[in-house]
């Protein structure tokens, strides 16, 4: 029972501690909002946080399904093609290099208030560890496994299914634990800056109010997601990757 | 498979008039390590294996055995040589999957069960498909190799004595024409790997395959070969030849005869006499 519960018990004394010192401290809620505020922002209105966490979360895995979507057919190229790849890589590089932070202004400008900015920018966060790990994967083949399939004259795609595309989800895997964070930090900050939806809205707009229950509120839903989005993939990692040692 | 077993029992490698399963005429191997430079690997190999044999191949390690068996499955070109497996191009053997390769490493895939990694051969490559269908065929040999009852499991769940039976079995379902053998038992424990063995000259007897098999060690390759293949240092060629003429079948008890210790010992005599002579 102990066991079970002792992940939980820091976060728990944390909550506990604050909520005393708000209170007998006398911090204005303006700077410092006590927990129990929050959690009465949460309960007053949970229709309000769940929709824009709805907005938030389907804005995250649209990016990431479009960021997972071009990384894995480029990777694929990439890793069959090492003239490609010296091609491509700079340009895919610069995508990490750069803050796309930067560029969300610009996206809000061109595409307009509204789903395309969130996803783009989501993409742009995920592609690159995606790509990486794709073209990583792709080529950590066994050997002695190509030279069998080689031996019996498998074609190119035979090879590429059979052996490289399964060889390649541990890499694959690794590269999404790495992109799912990615893309909820993506969405917040395109809804920050040109959405009037989502939770990343929901923080910008409270804080211009200095309204910090529920800025603060919003901040749990979204560590929430990230954690139960975490929990699933380390789930479906466990299940596809039954066969690692 | 009747007609190849006669055809072994009548058959001598030395004045054999019919093709040979295999054939290689000053193999030349060399690797490309750029600037100009070349490493050579393999100085004009020649053997030839006639059919229905079991001839090993022993030399120093690194010495370009690995390199020879790829060229003669067909998985890279010589650099100047022929090969003829059944007087056809590596090529055509390749493509009819007439040849059966076994690696040192099992090389399973890890995702699929014993029967599967078995079927994988049959799955690909369909133009030269099997008229019966592939899981019964791969669920019979897995019993050929003694691995009834274990279809259904996963190579993380199998010993690596059962692993590398998997591989054989994998080999052993194309029916191929030709064994390749690339120390098949070299990462297993001395117990398994002599039972292996045996197991082994019991499927290349029923199966009438001729089979080349790659070896470090001098014993295995004695108790197992009709010929001991012995190779030079890299570039390799063929330094000596060693017929082993112990009566077959062989159990493993032939190991404690004079006349095995004689062929290991002259086998061993030329190994050290060829590292020797070789300048630092």
């Amino acid at each position: 029972m102990l066991k079970r519960l002792s992940p939980i018990l820091l976060p728990l004394a944390l909550v506990l501690v604050a909520e005393t010192w708000v209170r007998l401290a006398g911090v204005p809620v303006y700077l410092v909002p006590p927990p129990s505020a929050v959690a009465g922002r949460l309960l007053s209105d949970p229709v309000f946080f769940a929709g824009h966490a709805a907005r938030t979360l389907l804005g995250a895995l649209l990016g990431l399904g479009l960021g997972v979507g071009v990384a894995l057919p480029l990777g694929a190229a990439m890793a069959h093609s090492p003239g490609l790849e010296r091609t491509l890589l700079p340009l895919a590089i610069l995508t990490k290099v750069t803050p796309v932070v930067a560029l969300a202004p610009l996206f809000v400008i061109w595409f307009g208030f509204g789903w395309a900015p969130t996803v783009l920018i989501v993409a742009l966060f995920t592609f690159f560890p995606v790509l990486v790990g794709a073209i990583a994967g792709l080529r950590s083949v066994d050997a002695g496994a190509l030279a069998f399939l080689g031996s019996v004259a498998a074609s190119p795609a035979e090879v590429f299914w059979k052996l490289r595309a399964p060889s390649a989800l541990p890499h694959l895997f690794a590269a999404l634990r790495v992109a799912l964070p990615l893309a909820l930090i993506g969405a917040v900050v395109a809804e920050w800056l040109g959405s009037d939806r989502g939770l990343g809205h929901v923080v910008g707009a409270a804080h211009t109010r200095l309204d910090l229950p529920t800025l603060a509120a919003a901040v749990v839903v979204l560590a929430t997601l990230g954690a139960f989005l975490t929990a699933l993939l380390a789930r479906a990692e466990r299940r596809a990757l039954f066969w690692q040692p | 498979m009747r007609a190849t077993q006669t055809a072994r029992a009548i058959a001598d490698p030395d004045s054999a008039p019919a093709t040979p399963a295999v054939r290689a005429h000053s193999l030349r191997m060399s690797y490309d390590r750029g600037q100009g430079q070349w490493l050579p690997v393999l100085d004009g190999v020649d053997l030839t294996v006639a059919t229905g044999k079991l001839v090993a191949l022993v030399g120093p390690s690194g010495c370009g055995k690995s390199t020879l068996l790829r060229i003669l499955a067909g998985l890279q070109a010589p650099t100047a040589g022929d090969v003829a497996l059944d007087g056809q191009p590596p090529e055509a053997a390749r493509r009819a999957k007439a040849v059966g390769l076994v690696l040192q490493e099992h090389a399973l895939l890890p995702w699929r069960t014993a029967v599967e990694n078995v079927r994988l051969g049959l799955e690909v490559n369909q133009r030269a498909g099997s008229a019966r269908a592939p899981d019964e065929l791969a669920r019979d040999t897995l019993a050929l190799v003694g691995l009834a009852g274990f279809e259904g499991y996963y190579p993380h769940q199998l010993s690596g004595g059962m692993r590398q039976r998997v591989a054989l079995a994998r080999a052993l379902v194309l029916r191929p024409r030709l064994l390749l053998l690339d120390e098949p038992f070299a990462s297993l424990d001395d117990l398994t790997r002599g039972e292996l063995g045996q197991e082994l000259l019991r499927l290349w007897a029923t199966t009438g395959a001729t089979a080349l098999l790659v070896t470090h060690s001098v014993a295995e390759a004695v108790m197992l070969a009709d010929r001991v293949l012995v190779l030079t240092p890299r570039p390799a060629t063929v330094a000596a030849e060693v017929r082993i003429d112990l009566p077959r079948p062989r159990p493993p008890d032939v190991e404690g005869t004079a006349d095995f210790a004689h062929h290991v010992g002259e086998v061993k005599r030329l190994l050290r006499g060829e590292v020797a002579s070789q300048p630092a």
